[in-house]
């Protein structure tokens, strides 16, 4: 099967610091890929060309999506969304004073009621609205959400939020998923248990790419690993070569640069 | 003697007025995390389009040359006076013509300097915004046309024509209202539709927002269209019912309070917004009605208002952070159909 990411020769600067250099990867459809590295290595800064915070200096990102193939290097995030990419956060960025439901509700595009003028009149997205709450009631019956769907963001648990974050993207179109440190910050159990569930979306049909530092997790579930060092690809591989390869075990237990 | 339905509907006037204000204001600060510091900017500017519209038409339309006598002229004053109320049909189209121009000066002009602001930080938008008041205030102080610092006068009320003041200031009354109505009503459903929790969550968080593919510059533009034309019509309906503009009335202050009747009433809660006006509006009449009969000179009823005002604000925060009425969530058809899944 084809590849839905191509970063192809990525480079970014912030100055005197080179953050991506020449980072060339694909992402195959229907895969669930990770990303690792040390701290600073650039992983972040990467998902961050991909979904249009950053504009690359060189370099270029296309996206492949139900057979077209188009380039998203500079386009804004927004955009970026639009044509089926989403992204979760190190740190989850949910609307915190919105209900579970409402942080669903909120994500699809376009909604009819969401014009100004149709949304002076209920009748006019009222029934695209019911039709979305019964999708999001039903995902959020399928993760065990159900019961908190009236419940503010606010009050929910570290691990809750973190489902949450990445069911937002089940709302839409989205076909790849970008999961910056999904289990950071949870316990391990429950992040075994997310981990579950983006192998049941793979069985969907979803494409996962996955920054993670804790790599014991992170590797029981993925199939391909890239390993980045310094802004550039260290290593690339199957999980069980990236485990024993040496010049990974470096880059870890050495920290700075080489 | 204390007259109580001259209390009341003076009151209840000046609380229509205001509470168009705290409604719009709310709408874009408290749901959709516009900080607008420049309220009074776009009230002075609805204010200011009635004012000039009605007298220079009223003027012109009554064949007087405005080049010779100009409306802030003593002649041009006691002329309009003269006229106000010779010709209902003129007044009322002159309001209605006069309640559009404000809308849409006040609202493009909000749409249009959006444009530079909500790309930065929402305290720049507050400073920008209040700026831009004070900016205004000084430019209609040396601007002749309006009046210059002192203003325009005499400005014949829409209701002019009716001969008993009572039922005159009862139509104004119900004009306000009318007005105010329409307003919660358009900022109800707004903030009831997925437009307003779409708002929300840019308020929540602009950069998760955006990553969700929505296009949050102009979701804050079509904010401040939206807020500054309403804020236009109050602004028009100020300068009917004072019958006078001038640039003092349009401080920066007159900002603030509209803010302390929201913080007060709960911030991105419309009847929150309507307490908190009733409240502010009370103390300010009503302490403009007793001090007279007090024949208390030496405290200003504006320092009383203030304070009683503060405490208030400060005792609301101690308690109830949120305000007296917090925000509750979107109403939309999903919670019926939520209601319904549980069961089925």
């Amino acid at each position: 099967m084809g590849s839905i990411l191509e970063v192809q020769s990525v480079s970014k600067r912030f100055g005197g610091i080179i953050a991506l250099d020449k980072v060339s990867l694909s992402v195959p459809q229907g895969a669930v890929v990770g990303l690792i590295g040390p701290n600073g290595s650039g992983k972040t800064t990467l998902f961050n060309v991909v979904t249009g915070f950053y504009v690359p200096d060189a370099g270029e990102v296309w996206f492949n999506n139900n057979g077209s193939s188009e380039r998203i290097d500079g386009l804004n995030p927004n955009d970026v969304f639009a044509k089926g990419i989403v992204r979760t956060f190190q740190i989850p960025r949910l609307f915190k004073s919105l209900t579970v439901l409402e942080n669903l509700l909120v994500t699809p595009l376009q909604q009819k009621g969401e014009n100004p003028l149709k949304a002076l009149n209920p009748k006019a997205w009222g029934e695209e609205e019911r039709r979305l709450a019964r999708k999001a009631l039903s995902l959020l019956k399928r993760f065990g959400l159900l019961e908190y769907a009236h419940v503010k963001v606010s009050e929910l648990s570290g691990a809750h939020i973190k489902l949450l974050e990445t069911m937002r993207g089940l709302m839409t179109d989205a076909r790849l998923f970008l999961l910056d440190e999904p289990a950071a910050g949870v316990e391990a159990g429950a992040a075994h248990e997310l981990f579950r569930l983006v192998k049941s979306l793979q069985g969907d049909g979803y494409t996962f790419f996955i920054v993670e530092h804790r790599i014991e997790i992170l590797m029981q579930y993925v199939e391909y690993v890239y390993v980045m060092h310094n802004g550039k690809l260290l290593a690339e591989g199957k999980p069980e070569e990236i485990i024993s390869n040496e010049k990974v075990i470096e880059a870890y237990i050495g920290g700075g640069s080489a | 003697m204390i007259d109580p339905i001259g209390f009341m509907i003076s009151w209840l006037t000046i609380f229509g007025i205001y509470s168009i204000l705290a409604i719009t204001l709310n709408f874009e600060s408290g749901t959709s995390g516009v900080t607008n510091f420049g309220k009074v900017f776009f009230y002075g500017l609805g204010a200011y389009t009635t004012a000039m519209l009605t007298v220079y038409l009223f003027l012109i339309l009554n064949g007087i040359d405005v080049s010779k006598t100009p409306p802030y002229d003593i002649k041009g004053i006691i002329y309009l006076g003269e006229l106000a109320n010779k010709n209902p049909l003129l007044n009322m189209t002159l309001l209605l013509l006069s309640f559009m121009l404000a809308f849409m000066i006040a609202g493009i002009t909000g749409y249009m300097l959006s444009y530079p602001i909500v790309r930065v930080g929402p305290a720049f938008v507050g400073f920008t915004l209040l700026s831009t008041g004070e900016l205004f205030r000084i430019f209609l102080q040396h601007y002749d046309p309006a009046g210059g610092s002192r203003g325009l006068m005499s400005i014949p009320n829409p209701f002019a024509w009716v001969p008993d003041a009572r039922t005159r200031e009862l139509l104004f009354l119900l004009l306000v209202l009318g007005v105010l109505t329409l307003t919660y009503v358009t900022m109800h459903r707004l903030v009831n539709s997925p437009l307003g929790r779409t708002l929300r969550a840019v308020r929540d968080d602009e950069v998760a927002a955006l990553c969700l593919g929505k296009d949050v510059p102009r979701l804050k533009a079509t904010v401040l269209f939206i807020g500054s034309g309403f804020t236009g019509i109050a602004g028009s309906l100020l300068a009917y019912y004072m019958t006078s503009v001038n640039p003092d009335m349009f401080v920066p202050a007159v900002t603030f309070n509209v803010w302390a009747m929201i913080i007060l009433g709960g911030m991105g809660n419309l009847r929150g917004a309507l307490l908190g006006s009733a409240i502010f509006t009370f103390f300010d009449r009503a302490l403009s009605f007793i001090t007279p009969q007090l024949g208390v000179t030496i405290i200003s009823p504006d320092y009383v208002r203030g304070f009683m005002v503060g405490f208030l604000i400060v005792a609301v925060l101690l308690y109830k952070p949120q305000g007296l009425l917090p925000e509750g969530r979107v109403e939309t058809p999903a919670w019926e159909e939520q209601a319904s899944f549980n069961k089925g």
